[in-house]
């Protein structure tokens, strides 16, 4: 009995550490996100502030390609969106982690009382 | 206690933790804080590089050639610059337009600077705080922790009730573990005079006494449920009887911490407190419900007074010479009479009365004009010498407006000391004995020096002789100071006033 209970969890208890571990990697992809959305907002406002007598080049591996001042713009403005949009699935994907992993403690709370009461009942046998 | 050392050794270890964290993330604020500068002085030179450039057309530089070698070159162009914007972009701009994105940028380091700021100050006044904090649970410092052990729920039920802030300047009961320094000190004050107080506890005396504090106490209480008397304290004090019974010091409904309410408690009720009041001042009050449980110190943490709150009574506190309190019992009287203790009293209060009321004429003017004994004494031409005054408000009770006023239809030409506001009980049971209050004035009595109080409105003390008639409670001071001893104590709640009349003038 005591076995049986200790072995559920186990499984339990990796389980929960592979939630939690999505959870993290989903926080850090977050985190990056919300850089590239404040270096994006930098450079929209800075291709504000020039004007079209200036050439715009985007580094596209080795090479620095021209670029429309105004197609530069737009290009920024969507990406900016896309980086948002990312944003908001993230979060919703956090948020869901985060219930199944505190299911999951709950789930392992008990277990382990399970446990301990078993091992408790095992210690009185003996 | 056990318990309470072993929360005292984790609250520390706690509090350590959490002062570690607020440590760390200040050292990271001011890490952060110190990229961002360097940043910014970066921009400056940048900016300073970008106005002088296009001053000459090419400059003769050296151009370095890999990691270890120069070579001299020029510079051209001076006037175009490619300025990363970001995420690959680039722009080719003049060193105007260039200064005008690195001022931009400045912008957003300085915000950014502001921010990092910001945060470092919270998070060190944070660690302040925790290092309070453990100061504080390490009984390091002059922190007191007051602690106030509540008692039982009904009679809290029951002070809550009249607990009503009637007035203004009135507080509105609260049981509260307050920390308060003004505070501390006086309860340090008081608990240190009380501390010898509680030395010297005669237990079993104390627990006789006790036992009748209770009883008395569940008197009081019907007594109110009766007549639901509304606390009209000044400082929002509860009304009634039942505030007798809190004394006991287990229920405090009534936190006098603030006290220097002027609510002087019988003290005589409760038995530890004995002599050892009697030498403690009026203030000191407040301070017997730490009696209840002595001020402990706690070598490994705060050290704490303990102490419940009791609601007072309402008492006229006018020092007549009698240390002692109106009861409307008689055991309470007899109580009072052993524990003798020294009322500084200024009754504070207003006479509360719920229930009576004057419905007829005819009351008014048997409150106000003794038409039955031919005295028309107006109210206010009452106050008279100070020893009648201390004889009839000898009780201290706060009712003493009422008993006045009840003496006054009684035909008494006592001066009535209308700052006296006295429980209901209390005046009742002043009004027992009113002649042989008259006759014999302080001579037991300590001289009064007491502070006068404002008056009550009639009204309110008017209720107080409807109600003090029927209970007529003997005084036992009064039975040995007065000759003539008035009616039984035992009487009933409620005599008809007609009776009650003959009675006092017998």
């Amino acid at each position: 009995m005591a076995e049986a209970i200790q072995k559920k969890l186990q499984s339990e208890l990796e389980k929960y550490q592979q939630m939690q571990k999505d959870v993290s990697k989903s926080m850090s992809a977050r985190q990056k996100l919300e850089a590239q959305v404040t270096e994006n907002n930098i450079v929209k406002e800075e291709l504000d502030l020039l004007d079209t007598q200036n050439t715009v080049y985007k580094l596209i591996g080795p090479v620095l390609v021209k670029q429309d001042l105004e197609e530069a713009k737009a290009t920024v403005a969507k990406r900016l969106e896309y980086i948002n949009g990312e944003i908001q699935r993230y979060e919703t994907l956090l948020k869901d982690m985060e219930k199944k992993s505190d299911q999951h403690r709950e789930v392992l709370s008990s277990l382990q009382q399970e446990y301990q009461r078993a091992q408790g009942l095992a210690v009185g046998k003996v | 206690m056990a318990e309470r050392n072993k929360m005292n050794i984790e609250v520390p270890q706690g509090v350590d933790r959490l002062r570690v964290e607020h440590k760390k993330v200040v050292q990271g604020c001011e890490g952060q804080i110190h990229h961002w500068v360097k940043v910014k002085g970066d921009y400056e030179t940048l900016e300073d590089r970008l106005k002088t450039l296009p001053d000459q057309v090419s400059y003769d530089i050296m151009v370095p050639f890999g990691p270890l070698a120069f070579m001299p070159g020029k510079l051209v162009h001076t006037n175009e610059i490619t300025v990363l914007l970001g995420d690959n972009w680039f722009a080719k701009c003049s060193a105007k337009q260039a200064q005008k994105l690195v001022e931009h940028r400045k912008k957003h380091v300085n915000s950014a600077l502001d921010d990092l700021h910001k945060t470092r100050k919270d998070f060190e006044a944070r660690v302040g705080f925790t290092e309070d904090l453990e100061k504080l649970s390490g009984a390091k410092g002059d922190y007191v922790d007051i602690r106030e052990e509540v008692g039982s729920i009904e009679e809290m039920v029951s002070k809550g009730k009249q607990r009503v802030a009637l007035k203004p300047h009135s507080k509105p009961k609260m049981e509260v573990v307050v920390k308060i320094e003004e505070e501390e000190e006086e309860e340090d004050e008081e608990g240190s005079g009380e501390g010898d107080g509680g030395s010297r506890r005669v237990l079993s005396e104390e627990e006789l006494w006790a036992r009748l504090d209770e009883l008395e106490a569940q008197e009081e209480q019907e007594e109110e449920h009766h007549r639901r008397f509304d606390s009209a304290d000044t400082n929002g004090n509860d009304d009634t009887t039942s505030s007798e019974e809190e004394k006991e010091g287990d229920s405090g409904s009534h936190h006098c911490v603030n006290g220097h309410d002027e609510r002087s408690k019988g003290r005589a009720f409760v038995p530890h407190n004995g002599s050892q009041l009697n030498s403690t001042a009026q203030s000191t009050r407040d301070g017997e419900e730490e009696e209840d449980e002595a001020e402990e110190e706690e070598g490994d943490c705060l050290p704490t007074i303990y102490f419940s709150h009791t609601v007072e009574p309402k008492k006229v506190r006018i020092n007549t010479g009698k240390n002692t309190m109106l009861k409307f019992s008689e055991l309470k009287e007899q109580k009072q009479q052993a524990k003798r203790k020294k009322k500084n009293g200024t009754s504070n209060g207003h006479s509360h009365h719920g229930l009576h009321n004057i419905t007829t004429p005819t009351d008014l003017y048997r409150l106000f004009v003794d038409v039955k004994n031919g005295e028309p004494i107006p109210r206010k031409s009452i106050l008279k010498s100070r020893s009648r005054e201390s004889s009839v408000c000898s009780d201290t009770s706060e009712s003493s407006a009422a008993d006045f006023e009840e003496r006054r239809t009684f035909g008494r030409t006592l001066s009535h000391d209308e700052n006296t506001h006295s429980d209901t009980s209390d005046g009742i049971t002043e009004e027992d004995s009113p002649t042989g209050v008259l006759l014999h004035p302080t001579s037991s009595f300590q001289a009064f020096s007491g502070t006068v109080v404002e008056k009550e409105p009639i009204l309110l003390s008017i209720p107080q002789f409807t109600i003090a008639l029927p209970a007529l409670p003997t005084i036992p001071e009064r039975k040995l100071e007065e000759v003539a001893p008035e009616a039984p104590q035992d009487a009933p709640k409620r005599v008809s006033k007609f009776k009650a009349a003959r009675l006092q003038q017998k």
